[in-house]
Order: structure tokens, then C-alpha cells, then sequence
């Protein structure tokens, strides 16, 4: 169907339209070629980690690979690991979204209201000149050792991210598209959701993936700090007693939640930004 | 006898009456480096009913601003705008605009945007569909629907703008250099549907351009402007019959006769200046 229109309209239908079009070809042999050749490094990295361990390295420094496996292994055969990591789970997943919504909310409306943003903007800036993660112990001594107070530092670190992202976002909107819409007469939720929001979306985005990993730094420095349960409270414990390889278990955990969280908000944005990504066939490497 | 003229004159009415009256308008802007700068200083014009008025004057001199005082995205500093006999306070509903670039909402299908200004108040789902694609078809964009503006090439994206200002009717059209960076070939083809359109419909249209030819080919009278701060400097009717053929315009009767007018105009802005 887009071919037939193509030809209809060859006389101004230009060359871009196409390109948008075409299948990548020959992709799948060098995807493959690729595939393997990452493979052959992150295989290569793990034998000479399993060679080096013990035989020129002390293995209680960097553990091994084989170690590390079979820790994880047992942790999550005798259940322990799995109870750390859903407690941190549930700390980043109770506290990312909310600090997520506030920020982009608060994002929003500073772009909609000068009057918010005048009063505001200094003390949010004033604010985020702060190492967030130095707010941790506090929050400990506020909201307890549980997983509140957990909640609270990865709050914490979302909301500034996502909010600055959104609020760049408002602050970089193209003007004309609001005057173009409200001269169609269109206001209120309409304007909103079909053309202010649509035009944020990208960063907003940008603010949702750049948080994650930071979320996750939330809920480990919290249980750094004082915990009973959690991932982090794992890894320190593990240090504590030389216990690396578990301590890579810990990190390989946190690892993985990072991956997935970042998947699932990669394919989100990749159906929300269709119309971004269509014409992404600009080549700049070689 | 003097029955018939009054008659007339009633009939007339409406088709000589004014849509916007421009009264004495400047326009000043304050820049942190040249300090206050003038782009418009008293212009008046009226702009009639039906009537297609095309802006001309050299870059600078205060089309755009023109246009946006129109469309209230900006007020004056003195003077007035009147729509329709009332003056225009905020934002002008009853206009719609074509920007300099298409600035198709790149979210939105065609078909979207197209449809964007329809309202479910005043269009049934019914009917806004039928609006949508007889827009779309006029445009000569059938087919490309549910495409995104990315993947438009410039002169379709151009198009769709101008019907997505067109679909939903608005009494007064205006065309900021609509056709601007358009290939010479894009852009006669391009022309010649906005004149079939309007053949058409018959919207009030205030086209701004910098290009003489298409301020004559397309006007019924062109406002010639002058350099920074924006005076009208004439305003000349153009006297060619329509329908017109833009693809032959050069052999229309009427066309160097206006076309030198306005040519004679300039060349004599070009001179006080090099002096």
C-alpha cells in the first residue's frame, strides 16, 4: 500500500519516503557476526577472571566466576536472596514511580505556571545542589530502618531527575504548536494530552531512563546505611566477612534489575515515540 | 431606479465589507543589544471579505509580525486590529495560520492533524471524517493517512498544513512564506492547488511572501511594505482575471502591468538605500 501511493504521488513523493521504508537488508549475518564476537569478549573476560582467580590473584579479592555462580545458586535455593532482592525490589518499586510521577507533575506544571516557576525554580535548585545521597542517614532517622526509609532516598533521587528532565522539556517546548492548537480552539485536557504532553514525551523519557539506575543506587545506599534486609544490607554483610563471591551475587542481582526495569521502559518509549523513530535512518558511523 | 441601487448595495455589503481592519499599528520589540527596534509603524489596511491579500517587502520589514498581530499571538503597542468589527484581544479563533515551516504536530498521523482543529461540538463523527478526507484529498494526500509527518517529504508536509488551516474552516487564512523553502517546481504545483482550494472555498486568505511573482500571481492586491520599521508603502490591485494558470502566469493579461508596478516600487527602495 505504501509503495502504490508512492508511485501515485512520484512527482513530489521524494526519496525520503522510501528510505523510511525499506527493509533493512543483509542485517541478520552481520547481526550474528556481531553477536558473536561480544560474545567471544564477555567469554574471554569471565575464562581469564576463572584463570587469574586463585592462581595470580587471591580469590578471596575477586572471587571467580564458577564461585560466584554457585552462590547465587545456593542463595536462591535456600531462599535468602530471594527475600534481599524483594526487598529492595519493593523499595524501588514503590519509591521510582512515585518520584517518577511527582517529578514529571511537578515538571509540567512549572512549565505551565510562570508564577510556579518563579517562586520555585531558585529553592528546586538550591535543593538539587545537595549530594543527594548524603539526605540518606536522615531519612533513616525519620522513617526507621524499614523499608521506608528506603522508599524515601530512591524517591528522592527519581524526583530531581525526572522533574528537571520534564521541566527542560516544557522550557524547550516549540512554542507554535501551543499558539497553532489553541488558535484551533483547542484547550484544556485536549491541549494537554495531545499536544504538550506528545511534546515533552522524549524527555520525559530521558528523565524515566536516566532515573532507573539511580533508583536502584537509592535503595542500596539506604541499606547501606542501616538495614535488616535488602540487597545492599546483603552485599555490605558479604564484605564484611569476605564473602565475595556473594557480594558479586549482590551486584549481579542489582544488575539485573537495572536490565529489566530499563527493557520495559525501552519498549514503552518505543511504542509511545513511533512517530519519532521512523525516519531514524540518519547514518553517522561509519 | 434608486430601488435597484440600494439593492445593490445591500447585496454588496457583505462581499465588500471588511473581515480585519489593521489601524494604525506599530509594533515595537525590545532588544537587549539595539535597544527598542520598530517592526511595524502605523499600518492600516483593510482586508475584505473573499479576498485573497498577499504581503510583500524585503526581509525585516515586519510581514510576520504583521501576521501574528492578526492571529493575536501577540498584541500591538498601538493602535488597533479589528475582526470583523470588533477589536482582537488574545488569541484569534477565527484565523487560521500556516507557519514559515509546515509544523505539522509530528505526533499525529495526516489524518490527525488534519482533523485537529475539528471540534466535537461543531462536527459529528460523521461529518469530521468526511471533512478529514475530502481535506486530505484536496490536498492530494489520499493514501497518506495514517503516515507521520516524518515521513512526508517537505512539499507534502506543506500541504498538509495548509488543508489541516483550511479543514476546519475558519474565516481567514494566514500564510506566513508558506512556500519559502520549497524547490521552484514544488512550489508552482503547490500554488496552483492553494488557488484551486480557494477557488473553492473562497476563505479570506493574508499571504505573506517575499517573492514578487507569487505576491502578484496569487493576490487579488498586493501590500507592498517598506524596510524596517514596517510602513505600507502602496497597495496595488492586481488585475488578472481568475481562474489563473499559474504554470503560464507571464502570459495572463494583467500581469505586467502589476508585476511592473510593484517591480518599480522596489527598485526604488533598492536605490535610496545604495545611496
Amino acid at each position: 500500500m505504501a509503495n502504490e501511493a508512492n508511485r501515485e504521488h512520484s512527482d513530489i513523493g521524494s526519496a525520503e519516503e522510501i528510505v523510511a521504508f525499506k527493509k533493512e537488508s543483509g542485517l541478520n549475518i552481520r547481526g550474528f557476526g556481531v553477536t558473536m564476537i561480544r560474545a567471544g569478549i564477555v567469554g574471554g573476560f569471565l575464562l581469564l577472571w576463572q584463570i587469574a582467580s586463585g592462581r595470580w590473584i587471591e580469590p578471596f579479592l575477586i572471587s571467580s566466576p564458577s564461585r560466584i555462580f554457585a552462590s547465587l545458586l545456593t542463595g536462591f535455593q535456600t531462599g535468602d536472596l530471594l527475600q534481599h532482592s524483594w526487598v529492595t525490589l519493593q523499595e524501588i518499586l514503590i519509591g521510582f514511580p512515585l518520584g517518577a510521577l511527582t517529578g514529571i507533575l511537578l515538571g509540567y506544571s512549572f512549565g505551565r505556571s510562570r508564577l510556579l516557576a518563579e517562586i520555585f525554580e531558585p529553592i528546586i535548585i538550591a535543593l538539587n545542589g545537595i549530594p543527594r545521597t548524603a539526605l540518606a542517614p536522615l531519612f533513616i532517622v525519620w522513617l526507621g530502618i524499614g523499608i521506608w526509609s528506603k522508599v524515601g532516598v530512591v524517591f528522592l533521587l527519581t524526583f530531581f531527575l525526572n522533574f528537571f528532565n520534564t521541566y527542560t522539556g516544557m522550557r524547550q517546548m516549540d512554542q507554535e504548536y501551543i499558539d497553532l492548537a489553541r488558535l484551533m480552539r483547542v484547550r484544556g485536557l485536549k491541549l494537554t494530552f495531545r499536544v504538550i504532553l506528545p511534546a515533552i514525551s522524549p524527555y520525559m523519557f530521558t528523565g524515566i531512563r536516566t532515573s532507573i539506575p539511580f533508583s536502584v543506587i537509592g535503595a542500596i545506599v539506604g541499606e547501606f546505611i542501616a538495614a535488616t534486609e535488602g540487597i545492599g544490607f546483603f552485599i555490605r554483610l558479604s564484605a564484611g566477612i569476605f564473602r565475595t563471591a556473594d557480594v558479586f551475587v549482590g551486584i549481579i542481582v542489582l544488575m539485573f534489575i537495572v536490565i529489566i526495569m530499563d527493557k520495559i521502559a525501552g519498549t514503552v518509549e518505543k511504542r509511545v515515540l513511533r512517530w519519532q523513530s521512523l525516519t531514524e535512518h540518519v547514518q553517522v558511523q561509519g | 431606479m434608486a430601488e435597484t441601487a440600494i439593492q445593490t448595495r445591500l447585496e454588496d455589503q457583505p462581499r465588500d465589507a471588511s473581515v480585519i481592519q489593521v489601524e494604525n499599528v506599530s509594533k515595537l520589540f525590545r532588544t537587549p543589544t539595539e535597544g527598542t527596534i520598530g517592526a511595524l509603524q502605523e499600518v492600516s489596511v483593510d482586508i475584505r471579505h473573499s479576498e485573497f491579500v498577499t504581503v510583500v517587502g524585503p526581509s525585516g520589514c515586519g510581514k510576520s509580525t504583521l501576521l501574528k498581530l492578526i492571529a493575536g499571538f501577540s498584541a500591538p503597542s498601538s493602535g488597533r486590529i479589528l475582526f470583523q468589527g470588533e477589536e482582537v484581544r488574545g488569541l484569534n479563533t477565527k484565523t487560521g495560520y500556516v507557519p514559515q515551516e509546515s509544523k505539522l504536530f509530528p505526533w499525529l498521523t495526516v489524518e490527525e492533524n488534519v482533523g485537529f482543529g475539528l471540534d466535537s461540538k461543531r462536527f459529528s463523527r460523521q461529518d469530521r471524517e468526511r471533512q478529514v478526507s475530502q481535506f486530505i484529498s484536496l490536498a492530494g494526500l489520499a493514501g497518506f493517512e495514517k503516515y507521520y509527518p516524518a515521513q512526508l517529504s517537505g512539499g507534502m508536509s506543506k500541504r498538509a498544513s495548509i488543508v489541516r488551516a483550511l479543514a476546519y474552516e475558519p474565516p481567514v487564512i494566514l500564510m506566513d512564506e508558506p512556500f519559502g523553502p520549497l524547490d521552484a517546481q514544488t512550489r508552482m504545483v503547490i500554488q496552483d492547488e492553494l488557488l484551486k482550494i480557494w477557488e473553492q472555498k473562497r476563505q479570506t486568505i493574508v499571504f505573506v511572501t517575499h517573492d514578487l511573482v507569487e505576491a502578484v500571481a496569487l493576490a487579488d492586491r498586493v501590500v507592498v511594505m517598506t524596510h524596517r520599521p514596517g510602513k505600507i508603502k502602496d497597495i496595488i490591485k492586481v488585475p488578472m482575471a481568475r481562474p489563473r494558470n499559474i504554470f503560464e502566469i507571464h502570459r495572463q493579461d494583467g500581469f505586467d502591468e502589476a508585476y511592473d508596478r510593484l517591480w518599480n516600487i522596489f527598485r526604488h527602495e533598492l536605490n535610496i538605500r545604495s545611496r
